[in-house]
């Protein structure tokens, strides 16, 4: 009798047991689990260079059911000011981070310090050469460089002989534009070509339309790029031909107006949507681990930028 | 048998509560189960197809959108051919073409990215809004005038592109889809063939399939064309750069419809409808999981539900099972009580089966009792006459040897010697009578048998002699009367009558561990062992001397008051002698002692009304029979 009693209180609880789960769990399901939250900072947030990249990292937080949001940022940025950005996002509560580090070797100790409160994630460059460190979805630099130097090469049937260049590209310190020069240099070495003078317009005294006479410009990066399409335009250049890296329609409009010749277009919705895909997996799979990537590029020239593929790399830097 | 069918003490047999509330349980959680299960699927199958039928209202509610615009642009095209171009010359009215295609730009500039027209050789005849034509577009050779230039007689709607016509202050490229189709263009008179170009803007179709592409449970919708080539896609670049794939090749090949298909390992619901003039198919693609991912909230509701339903049935299942069992178990429980040796009231309650349930058990147990009693009644009674029948046996047989003994003194003359037998015979008498009783002292037994053997002597001219070895302890306590004298007339009679003078017999008595043993020893001619065997079991032997009681008849009558455990002992050696031992209780003769033997009961040490006597009770208890 007593047994019986036991089993019916005992089952009773049980089932009482059981209740309270499937009602919380019930409640769970309806109150939805909170998103986690991704903060993206990135210089110069609304410059149309990133139209793709931000295009990538929509795309990747509705795939992967990710809030993101974009951090505001000026054109210039000190470490000091991303510093303070990093420092105000990890107190508003984000659960992982996305940025363009500035370049410059304090950089990295700032960013390692972050990068153990949450999950952090380096795009476009390293925080300084040497070492891997935090992970970084980044182009390859290096390779890109080596294929501007190969298309100027096939431009000229592979005779630089005699021809001048000047290098520019915009930030100082930039740890991508010094891979882009190491490989677009590697590439050319031996061929003939001098390279006149090399100009990082951030901390350059002398424009580029004051620099000496060069046959060949080569930009480094989008903003050059442009600076250097547009001057080509306008006749400023001494007739120089641009080559360079770029990802803005500002950039494709230079090489469709034949103010440039050639442009490597890295994919930066690939940067964009990778990077943020490897860190909300790492949070779906609560493995913490992440691994950076190297994405692909494109040679872009007057002739094919109408292509099926290259009016895609269009639509993302239209968004 | 009883334990086999009822199972008292079995644990693989369980109470009538527990099996009433176990079927109970079993049967509504069945029923629950089946319930819950049906409710499921029937609720699920019916959300599977509201969820189908709510996409196809919303994708036939969008394709009409669609169309509508399709319809507008070609009314567009038409009203720029018809109204504008066709009736004008363009050499002499390029004013008025200029006019009217502005008109139609400014009327719909929210759908329309460029209204163009371009000649037969791909030069630019006119255009709205007016924009700076890039250096070489190469006209002749994009698909929509390709296009336009096949098939004449129709209107082309082109897939999404980067419109490269027009140079943009704002550096940027629009997506469009491009209409067209050849018109008929008159300059300075001559009339020849040109591509009149509508484009219009992709954003306007995007936005309409962004607004249903709103939906977070996996399903979306998306446009192609009639070849399988992606109009819009909300993961259009994902599928670009291969990251994601999708079946569009297949969903053009669909009418419209619903219908099933496993893509990319997942099953999934597409259905289809094809857009007016264009052939484009709006695609809605529903994954499975959708259907489940509503459907996860009603599961742990339903489970939920089905667990509380099941408390309250475990709750109601026990409060029933109890009223039901709880008047069979307290009979149970009383009989139980009853078979245990208690005497409780035979539980009478409950329904009006179970009341007569326990009326009749009642009844019966007093039934029983009643039985039982007279049972036991006519036992005693039977055992006494068996007594009384056994003792009856002896007192003829002795009485005759005794007066033949008696006459044969009176008749040599030896009168005190008959005197003195005829008073042994009286005290042998009258402890033989013992006032009716069975159970007398075992002083008084000895008495007897001192009496018996007295007589004896006289009869047989004192060819033997007997002595007394009895512990004084001994003869206070209780005994059958008359066993030693079938033993002692034994030892003369098959033991020292034939020795002439030398025949000795000994009597005994001792207690040891709350036994008595009273022996009589001979030293005559023995038994043989064979026959020691059979002295006590075989009372058919045909006795040469003596009564024919015999030793049967005195371990009989022992093991009737004592038990089993008791009676006589025998050991003989041939030419030895023959030792026979009684063994009994040693039971304080009191009173009520005695009355309990006599009624059959046996008594335990722990039941006896007095303690053996001890030591110096026996001396006093001698010394006041001295």
């Amino acid at each position: 009798m007593k047994n019986s009693r036991k089993m019916f209180i005992l089952t009773e609880g049980i089932l009482a047991i059981l209740a309270v789960i499937a009602a919380f769990v019930m409640f769970q399901e309806r109150n939805g689990q909170e998103r986690p939250k991704v903060s993206v900072i990135i210089r110069d947030s609304d410059a149309s260079r990133w139209s793709a990249f931000k295009y990538g990292l929509e795309m990747a937080a509705e795939d992967m059911d990710v809030e993101m949001f974009v951090v505001s940022t000026g054109e210039q940025m000190t470490l000091e000011e991303e510093e303070e950005l990093i420092e105000r996002e990890l107190n508003d509560g984000v659960d992982a981070m996305i940025i363009q580090p500035v370049s410059g070797a304090q950089s990295k100790e700032i960013l390692e310090q972050a990068g153990k409160k949450v999950p952090l994630m380096l795009v476009e460059q390293r925080a300084s050469s040497g070492g891997k460190g935090l992970p970084v979805t980044e182009p390859d630099h290096f390779a890109m460089g080596k294929t501007l130097a190969s298309e100027l090469l096939k431009d000229y049937d592979g005779n630089l002989l005699g021809k001048t260049l000047g290098i520019v590209w915009s930030e100082e310190n930039s740890e991508a534009a010094r891979q882009r020069a190491e490989g677009f240099q590697s590439e050319l070495e031996g061929e003939g070509a001098r390279v006149l003078w090399t100009l990082c317009e951030e901390s350059a005294k002398v424009p580029l339309e004051d620099q000496p006479e060069a046959d060949v410009i080569v930009a480094l990066d989008d903003k050059s790029f442009v600076r250097a399409g547009n001057a080509s335009e306008s006749h400023t250049l001494h007739g120089a031909v641009v080559y360079g890296i770029g990802n803005s329609t500002e950039a494709v409009y230079c090489l469709d107006f034949g103010s440039a010749e050639c442009l490597i277009v890295p994919d930066e919705f690939s940067v964009g949507y990778e990077s943020l895909r490897t860190v909300a997996e790492s949070f779906r799979f609560f493995s913490g681990e992440m691994e950076g990537k190297k994405v692909s590029h494109t040679v872009m020239r007057r002739e094919n930028i109408f292509t099926k593929e290259n009016q895609e790399i269009l639509f993302t830097m239209n968004q | 048998m009883k334990g086999k069918f009822f199972g008292r003490g079995s644990r693989n047999h369980k109470g009538i509560q527990t099996t009433l509330m176990i079927t109970f349980s079993v049967i509504s959680v069945s029923i629950m189960l089946i319930l819950g299960i049906v409710l499921y699927v029937r609720f699920s199958a019916l959300s599977r197809e509201e969820i189908v039928q709510s996409t196809q209202k919303l994708m036939e509610q969008t394709g009409e959108s669609l169309e509508d615009y399709l319809i507008s642009m070609r009314q567009i095209s038409d009203a720029a051919y018809y109204n504008v171009i066709k009736e004008s010359d363009f050499s002499s009215q390029s004013q008025g073409i200029q006019q009217g295609l502005n008109l139609l730009y400014e009327a719909n500039r929210d759908t329309l990215r460029s209204i163009a027209v371009y000649n037969n050789y791909g030069s630019l005849m006119a255009a709205e809004p007016v924009a700076a034509q890039k250096e070489d577009p190469d006209i002749t050779r994009q698909d929509w005038y390709v296009q336009a230039m096949e098939e004449m007689e129709n209107l082309h709607f082109s897939t999404p592109h980067i419109q490269n016509l027009f140079d943009d202050d704002a550096s940027r490229y629009y997506w469009v889809i491009s209409l067209s189709r050849v018109v008929e263009l008159t300059q300075e008179g001559n009339s020849q063939l040109g591509v009149l170009l509508v484009d219009m803007d992709y954003s306007s179709i995007s936005r309409m399939m962004d607004q249903i592409n709103t939906m977070n449970n996996g399903q979306y919708y998306y446009l192609c064309d009639s070849n399988g080539e992606i109009i819009y896609h909300r993961q259009q670049i994902q599928i670009s750069d291969g990251i994601r794939k999708e079946n569009s090749k297949a969903a053009a090949e669909y009418k419209d419809g619903v219908y099933d298909e496993r893509f990319e390992g997942s099953r999934r619901k597409v259905i289809v409808n094809t857009i007016s003039y264009t052939g484009w198919k709006l695609v809605g693609v529903i994954p499975y999981s959708a259907f489940t991912m509503g459907m996860v909230n009603i599961r742990y509701f339903i489970i939920m539900l089905l667990l509380l339903m099941c408390m309250m049935l475990a709750f109601i299942n026990r409060l029933v099972s109890v009223r039901i069992s709880r008047p069979i178990l307290r009979l149970n429980d009383s009989v139980m009580e009853y078979e245990a040796g208690k005497k409780p009231r035979i539980y009478i309650g409950g329904s009006k089966e179970i009341r007569y349930l326990g009326y009749s058990i009642q009844t019966s147990y007093e039934q029983i009792e009643n039985l039982m009693e007279e049972i036991v009644k006519e036992q005693n009674e039977r055992r006494k006459s068996e007594l009384d029948a056994l003792q009856s046996q002896i007192n003829p047989h002795f009485l005759y040897n005794a007066l033949d003994s008696i006459t044969w003194m009176i008749e040599g003359g030896r009168n005190d010697d008959a005197s003195y037998m005829i008073t042994q015979l009286a005290r042998l008498f009258r402890i033989s009578l013992s006032k009716g009783r069975t159970i007398i002292r075992i002083g008084d037994e000895l008495q007897h048998a001192r009496s018996y053997m007295n007589i004896q002597k006289i009869r047989c001219r004192d060819s033997f002699t007997v002595t007394y070895e009895v512990d004084p302890e001994v003869e206070s306590c209780c005994v059958v009367k008359l066993v030693l004298q079938p033993i002692l007339e034994n030892a003369i009679n098959y033991g020292v009558s034939g020795m002439d003078d030398s025949g000795r017999i000994k009597v005994m008595g001792s207690m040891r561990e709350g036994k008595i043993y009273l022996t009589v020893e001979d030293n005559g001619m023995g038994i043989p062992e064979e026959e020691v065997g059979l002295l006590l079991t075989d009372g058919s032997r045909v006795h040469k001397h003596g009564s024919g009681v015999g030793l049967v008849n005195v371990n009989n009558r022992i093991q009737i008051l004592f038990g089993k455990e008791y009676g006589l002992q025998i050991e003989s050696e041939p030419d030895e002698g023959t030792k026979v031992t009684i063994c009994i209780p040693a039971i304080p003769y009191t009173e009520e002692n005695r009355e309990l033997l006599e009624k059959g009961h046996r008594l335990s040490r722990d039941k006896l009304t007095g303690q053996a006597p001890l030591p110096q009770d026996r001396t006093e208890e001698q010394e006041t029979k001295a």
